[in-house]
């Protein structure tokens, strides 16, 4: 059972119960009344918080003869009283038990307050990803201000393997494709985007990647998201497509081996080419110094804001976004073998790498700016 | 546990190297306490108090130069069937040399008796650590992976190459039944190894920025695995973990421990000196461990084996956790 829905089934106590826990302690106390002839005089006379929707103005008890003759007018000591009881009230609504439980989970180890105790098989959590979403809608609404066509197109398969366009040195575009096909048809889980090698290397960002679905570009990992019956996106250009420079923009480069055909032959997999734009823009790069990779073992692209700003570098320009899906490829009728004959992988490959340049060759002219 | 499987076929006699070791000492109690009760043939430097007459122990230096023919003679002796070796070092020993000799020429020594006994079954206790940390390791790695350990961890890369010797052996001796097994990390309330000391600490020391996904086997679960091996002809390596995988990060906090991040340069470095005072492995052999993902594929021995273990990589964790408290750690 997760955690989170153990915590609300605490948290929220059956209305029937109630009754029957108020009714008891009622019988409690008339029993002390009569036994000892104690009067409960708290002021949770009635319970006045547990009630929702019940207000909290209740009659104040009434005052004792020798307190009305010392303090203040009849009139201002309900108001008073009022206040107090209210403000009590109030303050026994709060589950001390949940807040104490809260405090302790964010203080043992600071920011784990928002991982829940089970991942998939790679990282996936499913509590980190709901409180994400919120800053991806964001992402995807307003800050590029995302644009679909063809997504009707989209198979209804179990397995479906999206190849698209990279770029932007971070995984902005694997994050909003998945998250714009999460959107149009959310039967299918998260799609499982494949990242860059360096990504893994890199701290924080591969933590965080993989709690919201990221996976290490690599044949095994691909083969086992498609088996389980995940849809995936691939971005076959690699290292080299991110981190290609400004002036080469939409202009696909090589793709890699072509594993990801012999990948959808093998496990029957319809192909979905992607192209993506407005990606290309989020962080122009406009050199990649070799010293520095030599130096740190990871690529320093350098963008107009990218080390001169530090973190403030690492902000996404707003691009406008358009993500276009292809028709879909079947390899349904191809033989099997066709997955281990390297002319038959290089030949789909380059079919499916001018299907996306032609999607981009389509929809570029189709922009009038690129912010706009 | 061990009366759930009944014994394939009974054991004639069965030899263990490293009595002495978690592996060695378990698996013979669990042998002797079953229906069909093998005679266990111990050789080690010492036996065991709680084995004192219930094995048949003989006094075996691995690492002398002429372990080889007085193992075979033993086995020859004894009328040995299968032999189960587990004398490996539990942590890095600081000793290099002695720990080469031992890793790997102490389990050559084991398998060039073997061979000479004519037994019929070798069960190599080897790690799934012998695969190694790296950054771009497969999600899952499959048993035909490269062997590529952490190039600090001097332990780990003999026992790569004693399982490099012992593939090749395998192949020579085609006739023999050679098992290598190699579990995630061993873990559960009464095993005890560095790794177990550094999680018991109240305060763990992580790298900043990483959070890897790590998987355990229990320790019942082992033994059961070594168990399995020698009942059933399992030649080849096999990887063995409980299903389920958790980040790093989770697991701490399901222990209730606190962490220390650092930054993974200044911990390398910083830990140099405690490397040097324990004169262990030095710890980016272990920090890399909790860099780098390393986590292996079980479908095989789920498969052919029939392996099911009983707790998954989560249960073993919190049995280690809560056994440990009970004995006063935090």
């Amino acid at each position: 059972m997760s955690p989170e829905r153990d915590r609300r089934a605490h948290g929220r106590i059956p209305p029937e119960a109630l009754a029957e826990l108020r009714a008891s302690v009622r019988a409690l106390r008339d029993e002390l009344e009569q036994r000892f002839g104690v009067r409960d005089s708290g002021p949770t006379g009635d319970e006045p918080g547990d009630e929702p929707g019940e207000s909290v103005e209740l009659e104040p008890p009434a005052p004792e003869p020798d307190e009305r003759s010392l303090g203040p007018p009849p009139a201002r000591a309900s108001l008073f009283e009022q206040l107090r009881t209210g403000v009590r009230a109030r303050l026994e609504e709060i589950d001390v038990v949940k807040l104490y439980e809260s405090l302790r989970e964010r203080i043992a180890i600071p920011g784990a307050g928002d991982i829940s105790a089970e991942v998939d098989d790679f990282g996936l959590d499913l509590r980190y990803l709901a409180r994400a979403r919120r800053w991806l809608d964001w992402l995807y609404d307003s800050w590029w201000r995302v644009e679909l066509a063809g997504h009707e197109g989209i198979p209804d398969a179990p397995r479906v393997l999206f190849v698209a366009n990279s770029a932007g040195i971070l995984p902005w575009d694997a994050l909003m494709i998945a998250h714009a096909i999460e959107r149009t048809h959310p039967g299918h889980g998260r799609p499982r985007a494949l990242v860059a090698d360096w990504i893994a290397t890199l701290p924080f960002s591969h933590s965080r990647l993989a709690r919201l679905g990221a996976v290490r570009a690599c044949a095994e990992n691909a083969e086992r998201l498609l088996a389980q019956n995940h849809w995936v996106i691939a971005f076959p250009e690699g290292q080299k497509g991110a981190l290609k420079p400004f002036r080469e923009r939409y202009r696909l480069q090589r793709f890699a081996r072509g594993g990801f055909v012999s990948l959808a032959v093998r496990l029957r997999a319809a192909l979905v080419p992607v192209a993506v734009i407005g990606s290309e823009e989020v962080h122009p790069i406009l050199f990649e110094p070799r010293i520095l990779r030599r130096l740190l073992g990871i690529p320093v692209p350098v963008t107009p804001t990218f080390p001169w700003l530090g973190p403030l570098g690492v902000v996404p320009l707003p691009s406008r976004w358009r993500i276009r899906f292809g028709e879909p490829i079947w390899f349904d009728t191809v033989p099997m073998e066709r997955a281990g004959d390297p002319l038959y992988v290089n030949r789909t490959r380059e079919q499916v790498r001018g299907a996306i340049q032609n999607l981009l060759e389509e929809e570029l002219p189709r922009r009038r700016s690129v912010f706009a | 546990m061990a009366a759930r499987r009944e014994p394939e076929l009974a054991r004639r006699g069965l030899a263990i190297t490293g009595l002495g070791t978690f592996t060695g000492a378990r698996v013979a109690e669990r042998l002797l306490e079953s229906d069909a009760a093998p005679r266990v043939v111990a050789l080690d430097l010492r036996l065991p108090r709680r084995l004192e007459g219930r094995v048949r122990f003989h006094r075996v230096d691995l690492t002398e130069p002429t372990a080889d023919s007085l193992v075979a003679e033993i086995l020859e002796k004894e009328g040995c069937e299968a032999l189960l070796h587990a004398a490996f070092f539990t942590d890095p020993n600081p000793d290099l040399e002695l720990s080469h000799e031992l890793e790997v020429v102490g389990a050559l020594h084991v398998m060039n008796a073997a061979a000479a006994a004519g037994l019929r079954k070798l069960v190599v206790a080897s790690t799934a650590q012998v695969y190694g940390p790296h950054p771009d390791n497969p999600g899952y790695l499959s048993e035909a992976h490269p062997l590529r350990p952490q190039r600090d961890a001097h332990a780990l890369r003999d026992r790569a190459e004693m399982e490099g010797l012992l593939r090749i052996f395998a192949q020579r001796h085609r006739a023999m039944c050679v098992t290598s097994l190699r579990p995630a990390w061993v873990l559960g309330p009464s095993l005890e190894s560095s790794l177990t000391r550094r999680f018991e600490a109240s305060r763990v020391i992580t790298l900043m920025g990483y959070d890897p996904l790590l998987q355990f086997l229990h320790e019942d679960d082992w033994i059961d695995a070594v168990e399995l091996a020698l009942e059933r002809d399992a030649p080849g390596a096999w990887n063995l973990a409980g299903e389920g995988v958790l980040p790093l990060s989770t697991l701490l906090r399901l222990a209730g421990k606190s962490i220390l991040p650092l930054p993974h340069p200044l911990l390398y470095r910083l830990t140099h000196l405690e490397s040097l005072a324990r004169t262990g492995d030095p710890p980016a052999a272990f920090y890399d461990h909790l860099r780098f993902g390393w986590l292996v594929d079980t479908r095989r021995a789920r498969e052919e084996l029939g392996f099911e273990p009983l707790y998954s990589s989560q249960e073993a964790w919190m049995s280690f956790v809560v056994a440990r408290r009970l004995r006063g750690y935090r």
